[in-house]
C-alpha cells in the first residue's frame, strides 16, 4: 500500500498548481478551470485522510464538494456569458471597472 | 512491487503532468482536455484508495457534466487572442505557491496528529461495502446538509437561467 503522505503531497502539488493558474492566467475561463483543479486537490486530501483514519465522513464532504462545484460552474459560466455579451471580451485585465 | 503502488505512481504522474497542461496551455480547448485527463486520473486514485462511490461520482459529475458546461461556453465565446500567461505575475506566483505548499504540509501533519479516528472499524467497512458505509453516514448524520445541497443546486439552476437571459444584459 502507498503511504497516505504521498497522496497528501500530490494533493498539495495540485493545489499549488491551481493557485498558480489563478494568479497567472488572463483568460477568465482558464481561471475557473484552475479553481476546479484546486477543488479536486481538496477531494484527494479528504479521501486520503479517510483511509488513514478509517472514517467515511470525508467522503461525504467530497460529495458536497461535487455538488458545490456543479453549482459554481453553472453560476460562474453564466456570469462569464453575461460579461462576454456586455464587454465582448474574456480578458481579466480589460474587466476593471471596479478598480479604484 | 504491489499493483496499487504502480497504479498510484502512474495515475499521479498523469495527474500532475496534465495539471501543468491546464495551467500553461494557451489554447483553452487543450486546457479543458487536460482537465478531463486530471479528473479521470484522480478518479482512478479514488478507486485505488478504496473509495468506489466517490470515484464513480467523480467521473459522472466532474468529468462528464461539469466539463460539458465548459465546452459549451467555450464554443460560444470566440477564440482568445491575447497571451496565455501574464509575465508580470508569473515570477510572483512562485514564492506564494511555495508558501501555500508549506502551509498545507504543516496543517495536514498537525491536523492529523490532533484528530481522532472515525466511527467505523475497518472490518465493518470491509464487510459492508464502501458505498453502503458512506450512504449510511450521508443519510443519517449529514441528512440536513444533504437537503441544503439540493436547495443550493436549485438556486444555482435558477440563477444560471436568469443570468443567461439575453434581454436583462442588453437593457
Amino acid at each position: 500500500m502507498v503511504p497516505y503522505e504521498y497522496y497528501l503531497v500530490l494533493s498539495g502539488l495540485l493545489m499549488v498548481l491551481g493557485f498558480v493558474g489563478v494568479i497567472v492566467r488572463k483568460n477568465i475561463i482558464a481561471l475557473l478551470i484552475s479553481t476546479e483543479l484546486m477543488l479536486n486537490s481538496v477531494n484527494i486530501a479528504f479521501v486520503a485522510f479517510d483511509m488513514k483514519l478509517n472514517d467515511v465522513a470525508g467522503q461525504v464532504f467530497v460529495f458536497f464538494i461535487l455538488t458545490i462545484a456543479a453549482a459554481e460552474a453553472a453560476i460562474g459560466l453564466g456570469l462569464i456569458m453575461a460579461i462576454y455579451r456586455m464587454k465582448k471580451d474574456v480578458d481579466v485585465t480589460k474587466i476593471a471597472e471596479l478598480k479604484g | 512491487m504491489d499493483l496499487s503502488v504502480v497504479a498510484f505512481w502512474i495515475l499521479s504522474a498523469v495527474a500532475v503532468i496534465s495539471a501543468f497542461g491546464v495551467v500553461f496551455f494557451k489554447n483553452i480547448i487543450y486546457a479543458v482536455l487536460s482537465l478531463i485527463s486530471v479528473l479521470i486520473a484522480i478518479s482512478g486514485l479514488f478507486f485505488n484508495l478504496g473509495a468506489e462511490l466517490i470515484g464513480a461520482l467523480q467521473i459522472l459529475i466532474y468529468a462528464v457534466a461539469i466539463v460539458v458546461f465548459y465546452v459549451l461556453v467555450i464554443s460560444t465565446v470566440p477564440e482568445y487572442k491575447g497571451e496565455a500567461v501574464d509575465p508580470k505575475y508569473a515570477l510572483l506566483s512562485a514564492p506564494f505557491g511555495f508558501m501555500l505548499f508549506m502551509e498545507l504540509a504543516f496543517v495536514s501533519i498537525y491536523g492529523l496528529w490532533k484528530s481522532g479516528t472515525g466511527i467505523f472499524m475497518p472490518q465493518v467497512v470491509q464487510e459492508v461495502s464502501n458505498a453502503k458505509a458512506v450512504a449510511v453516514i450521508l443519510f443519517t448524520k449529514y441528512l440536513f446538509p444533504f437537503e441544503v445541497a439540493s436547495l443550493i443546486l436549485l438556486v444555482a439552476m435558477i440563477g444560471a437561467i436568469v443570468l443567461g437571459k439575453k434581454d436583462i444584459v442588453e437593457d
